[in-house]
């Protein structure tokens, strides 16, 4: 392979946006051009570098060279591309170049367009930088940087008001939107949200990082210490260091379960979920992309990335996270009536379905299972995201499921498109996801008969989380497109995407299909899925509960949304009362949001900084006192610098007492003189 | 003759007169852009020297008779921190004159004071002679209380008059440690305050008693109190927000771009090589204090309602870090601390600015006062947010580099410093979160009041200002190398005298 291609298809969308984003503000369509352009140009070089790896099958380092030398470690900027790594690098520019295209039609009559291309470019630079990076720091410098294009364009109608205050959004919002904070829902509170609870995980990447680094360090490692191919001689190393009484296994732990916790940030892991479903506050284009193959797809990537370094305790961390996730997110979704959310809800949801398959361990074919559905998961949730912003395009910013229905008509290449997916996500036979779902599910399996015990944990959470994925995918595109229209108006001026925006979506839904993924078994042997008689059989006991639990959920769907509804039954509606205490939990999201907002915005960001600032300079009296002209400041003796004013005053008191005594007055300078021969004559002849 | 780094001492002082003379009175703020100019010129060539051809060594040594009764000499030369310090000054002091450039209250005497300023920060940058240090530590106040105390707001006098008492009682152990130093090392075959000399006396500071106890122990806390006041560390820090808050805007960047690394300076230069088995047994409590200053700065800068203070108390925040990374004993650790100081000066200086931008136009600094002013304001939304990024440490931008090396130092490094590194990555959460909520309340969002969307975007002289501070921060981001093998050999000498004097 060429030495410079790696470098080519991670720095051309750097150049990308450094194009774009010197263009006049006025020229949006030359921007969105030139954009898609680079883009393609990055998905064929990609494309290229695939070709080549899986060919061979190797790892390929690309160039690196040291950023910092520092004596006892270094830290490395550089590429290498595995198997992994290019496919990777081939859907993020595949996807990346089909949503700007799709884009240009998207925001033809938006003001801020020309916006667009340039932190789009920047974002896609930084996802494949995460993905074709050779060390973890750079991983974590990218991966910030990931976060701050996310923050760019989660915000990018940063002028927009909270949701509360917002008279469009009032109009058009569903009736029912409980959970949802409405005072704090806007397009920069919700950047705001997603950068900082990122920076959460981040705080956990670090430490991981320090137990790596510290790891090295102790068993006397030299050089470029935190690259990728040194992982495994970490997990050698760790059998034989102790430091500061932790042993080396535990702090391989430590160093994994930190990394981790970066990647609970990043791809919205319960607790850390609540940014994602906020930040569809920014245009759907990008919450297609940052939903299927930046963003949310680093931390899953991450932790496949540093997968030889994770022990057994930490993959078991990895598995329940995913598999509370995935179920949690999935009962959220169920009942949710906004078009985006429950699209949002579903990507945490699968995501949760990523990291049980990570969390199964490589040799029940966890790893393979997990990175499998991670790409064709990136595939179809673009694509449901490209319709649903069709949708959204043709109702005007209208969201509301309850006002949709009967949209085939008169948009009909967005139906059928989205079925696909729809059926895709829901694991249908022949579509994308049943091939990567029944890969996880058959892992976990395997995981859950050799380890026993909690094992089972992961696995049956996600089996729930299935069953529920088929219910609301369905029910979602019932509610949009089937049945018979709810709003005529709606109908009647809805349309298809025009032009190459129509094409995009053509374009993708083939990649739904379980076809080009399973072709001769190519991505299974690129990701090197082990193959062994107990794993045929796990898949073969998957592959029937997968579809038991699909026929289920879509069954369900289609009694209650479909078959009640053509006879005007609300059987929907009286289950949702049956159920009331679950309904109404995750109707409100099960109170996560309201409980960090009230813990962290409220309590800690509020309250406790407050208090941190009233304790350190005073009372807000004192502190306007210290605005104002004048002499008069309050005392505030409890606070640090109003305890040290009063030190000033006690001594700026005694000094004005002391000044008495050579006020010029005779009293006191008899007083002063009798006092001192007192104490003498005491000091000399009483004692 | 005087050499390059004398001349930064010199010309600064000789221009400052000039200002004063009435008929050049007019050229006052070009003699500011040429004094901090030349400042600049000399730093960068010293930098770029050491930075090409790395080492622990003074360069453009050069000494002048003085006092040979105390063995004071005017002795200049720079290593790696001290390039790296004077070049800082130099271009802080030149983009405070930018952004004063149109002082209207007695410009002359303003920009007198400020190369009165500069003259005396240089003197500490480069001095090699403990006293002329010493000297220039406490003259550089007499032009800052006049700075804050005639040009500042409402209530410029208690902040200018609270900032010297609180710094001259922080630094007054400093001189009676200056009078044992000169005894005994009169007593010990000629009296010297050559720096290097007396870094090479650490056994007899340990040896030698003074009132029962070893000069170093002494002498240690001595400095270290005078630093930590500068620096500033909690709880000594609560002069710091007063004297922002009431300083114009220039006066502002002033203090923080450069004043309060002579904490630092101090620290790396006085405190530790001269007494360093007792750097090395304070550590840990210095780490302490260090994360401390991290975390309550950065929690009560949260809890702010004024933009200055806000900033302000980022800076007490941040400079924890430098004082945890050199705590830390590590070379990461203590190179973090040393670029953090650098790329501090770069970040808070634009902060600043921009707060200055806002406040010339809307008056007032409340942080809820505002909102979405990156409509009528776009250059400033994005300025402000790109200094506020590379103050949040943001990979590719400056802030990141010290802040990521102190964590490599303190995670590396032995006792509770791993422990307490842990805790230091909260921060990491609450910078951001005060910053990018300080740039959202600020720029994002409907306007918060009409006659706001009025408001001009950053004029031409602004952009001068803040906009070579940002490029500054990407390029130390992107490319830190030159910086840090600038200071890396100091580092290096640094701890290796501390590490060897525990043996």
């Amino acid at each position: 392979m060429p030495n410079w291609l790696p470098l080519f298809v991670w720095l051309v969308p750097l150049s990308a946006a450094l194009v774009t984003g010197r263009l006049p503000w006025r020229s949006a369509g030359a921007a969105h051009g030139i954009a898609t352009g680079m883009l393609a140009a990055t998905t064929a070089l990609a494309v290229w570098m695939t070709s080549i790896v899986l060919r061979s099958g190797g790892t390929f380092a690309g160039p690196h060279f040291d950023w910092l030398d520092l004596g006892s470690f270094s830290l490395g900027v550089g590429v290498m591309v595995d198997p992994m790594a290019a496919i990777m690098a081939v859907i993020v520019g595949l996807l990346a170049t089909l949503v700007m295209a799709f884009n240009a039609w998207y925001m033809h009559d938006e003001p801020k367009a020309a916006r667009f291309p340039w932190q789009f470019c920047f974002f896609v630079f930084a996802m494949l930088g995460v993905v074709l990076s050779d060390n973890l720091f750079l991983s974590f410098c990218c991966w910030e940087l990931v976060g701050l294009g996310s923050y760019l364009l989660i915000g990018f109608w940063f002028d927009r008001p909270a949701a509360s205050a917002d008279p469009e959004y009032q109009a058009t919002k569903n009736p029912d939107p409980r959970g949802v904070l409405e005072h704090l829902l806007s397009p920069a509170h919700a950047q705001l949200k997603a950068f900082v609870m990122n920076r959460v995980g981040d705080a956990g990447f670090l430490i991981g990082i320090g137990a790596l680094l510290s790891l090295m360090v102790t068993a006397g490692e030299h050089g470029s210490v935190l690259d990728f191919v040194r992982l495994p001689g970490a997990a050698a190393a760790a059998q034989s260091t102790t430091f500061l009484g932790l042993s080396g296994g535990q702090l391989l732990t430590l160093a994994a379960l930190g990394i981790f916790c970066g990647a609970v940030g990043k791809s919205a892991q319960f607790p850390l979920h609540t940014w994602l479903p906020d930040a569809m506050q920014g245009p759907t284009t990008a919450s297609s992309i940052i939903h299927a193959a930046t963003m949310v797809a680093a931390g899953v990537f991450l932790v496949a990335r540093c997968y030889a370094m994770f022990p057994a305790d930490a993959l078991a961390v990895v598995g329940w996270t995913g598999g509370i996730t995935c179920l949690f997110a999935a009962t959220i979704a169920c009942v949710q009536w906004d078009l985006k959310a429950v699209l949002a809800y579903s990507t945490v949801s699968q995501l949760g379905l990523m990291f049980v398959g990570l969390g199964a361990g490589d040799e029940h074919g966890g790893r393979a299972a997990g990175i499998a559905h991670l790409f064709t998961h990136a595939t179809f949730k673009c694509l449901l995201f490209l319709c649903a912003g069709a949708v959204i395009h043709a109702a005007n910013g209208l969201q509301d499921l309850h006002r949709m229905g009967g949209l085939r008509r008169t948009m009909p290449v967005t139906a059928w498109c989205s079925l696909i997916a729809v059926l895709a996500i829901a694991g249908a036979p022949a579509f994308s996801g049943f091939y990567s779902k029944d890969a996880v599910i058959a892992a976990a399996l395997a995981h859950a008969t050799a380890a026993g015990g909690a094992a089972w944990g992961p696995f049956l959470l996600a089996a729930a989380g299935s069953l529920l994925t088929s219910f609301y995918m369905l029910r979602w595109w019932i509610r949009v497109f089937a049945g018979e229209p709810r709003d005529d108006s709606l109908v009647e001026h809805a349309h298809d995407p025009a032009g190459a925006a129509k094409w995009v979506l053509i374009a993708l839904a083939p990649f739904a299909l379980s076809l080009p993924w399973t072709t001769g078994d190519w991505l299974d042997r690129a990701l090197r899925a082990p193959h062994a008689e107990h794993l045929h059989a796990a898949h073969g006991q998957a592959v029937v509960l997968a579809s038991a639990l699909l026929l289920a959920g879509a069954a369900a769907a289609l009694f209650l949304y479909w078959w009640a509804v053509r006879r005007d039954r609300d059987t929907a509606g009286a289950l949702a009362s049956r159920l009331r205490p679950l309904h109404r939990g995750a109707q409100e999201l099960w109170g996560i949001d309201r409980l960090q907002d009230l813990v962290f915005t409220r309590g800690l960001g509020r309250w406790f900084a407050g208090r941190c600032a009233r304790v350190d300079l005073g009372s807000p009296s004192r502190l306007r006192a210290l605005d104002e002209a004048g002499d008069r400041r309050a005392a505030d003796p409890l606070s640090l610098d109003g305890a040290i004013d009063g030190l000033g005053r006690f001594f700026g008191g005694l000094a004005r007492r002391g000044a008495v005594l050579h006020g010029g007055r005779t009293g006191a300078y008899l007083a002063f003189v009798a006092i001192v021969v007192g104490a003498g004559l005491w000091w000399s002849v009483l004692r | 003759m005087i050499g390059p780094l004398a001349a930064t001492v010199a010309a600064p002082l000789a221009l400052a007169l000039a200002a004063l003379v009435p008929p050049l009175r007019p050229l006052a703020r070009w003699f500011a852009v040429l004094g901090s100019a030349l400042t600049l010129g000399v730093g960068a060539f010293a930098f770029a020297d050491l930075a090409a051809r790395p080492g622990a060594d003074l360069r453009l040594v050069e000494s002048h008779p003085w006092s040979t009764t105390f063995g004071a000499s005017l002795a200049f030369g720079v290593d790696g921190l001290g390039a790296a310090m004077l070049t800082l000054s130099g271009l802080i002091t030149l983009v405070a004159t930018i952004a004063a450039f149109r002082e209207s209250r007695r410009p002359h005497a303003y920009h007198a004071l400020v190369l009165t300023l500069l003259a005396a920060t240089n003197a500490v940058f480069t001095a090699t002679d403990l006293l002329v240090f010493y000297v220039a530590w406490e003259a550089l106040l007499v032009p800052m209380l006049a700075l804050i105390g005639l040009w500042g707001g409402e209530q410029r006098r208690y902040a200018a008059i609270k900032f010297v008492v609180y710094t001259l009682a922080g630094s007054v152990a400093m001189l009676l440690l200056l009078i044992v130093i000169a005894n005994t090392t009169a007593a010990n075959g000629g009296a010297t305050f050559d720096l290097p000399r007396l870094a090479s006396m650490a056994p007899v500071w340990a040896s030698t008693t003074v009132l029962g106890a070893p000069i170093a122990r002494f002498g240690f806390v001595a400095v270290l109190l005078a630093c930590l006041v500068k620096l500033p560390a909690v709880p000594l820090h609560t002069w710091l927000p007063h004297a922002h808050v009431q300083a114009p805007t220039a006066v502002s960047v002033l203090l923080a771009g450069v004043l309060l690394k002579l904490g630092v300076y101090g620290l790396y230069r006085i405190a530790w090589p001269l007494f360093p088995a007792e750097a090395l047994a304070w550590s840990p409590a210095l780490g302490v204090l260090g994360l401390v200053s991290i975390l309550w700065g950065a929690f009560t800068a949260l809890g702010q309602t004024d933009l200055k203070r806000l900033v302000a108390y980022s800076s007490v925040s941040h400079m924890g870090f430098c004082l945890f990374g050199l705590a830390s004993g590590t070379v990461a650790g203590a190179l973090g601390g040393a670029v953090q100081a650098v790329t501090h000066g770069f970040s808070s200086a634009a902060l600043f600015l921009l707060v200055g931008v806002v406040y010339d136009r809307a008056h007032h600094r409340r942080v809820d006062g505002f909102g979405g002013l990156a409509g009528p304001m776009p250059r400033f939304a994005w300025l402000l947010l790109f200094a506020s990024l590379a103050s949040a440490g943001l990979p590719g931008l400056g802030g990141f580099v010290g802040e990521f090396l102190v964590f490599a130092g303190g995670f590396t490094a032995n006792g509770s410093f791993p422990a307490m590194t842990a805790a230091a990555t909260v921060s990491v959460v609450l910078a951001a979160a005060y910053l990018l909520w300080t740039v959202k309340r600020v720029a994002y969002g409907p306007l918060g009041d009409p006659q706001h969307g009025t408001f001009a975007d950053c004029d031409r002289r602004e952009r001068l200002a803040i906009v070579p501070l940002c490029a500054l921060l990407l390029v130390v981001g992107v490319w830190p190398k030159p910086l840090v093998d600038a200071l890396r050999p100091v580092c290096e000498a640094l701890l290796t005298n501390v590490h060897g004097a525990a043996r």
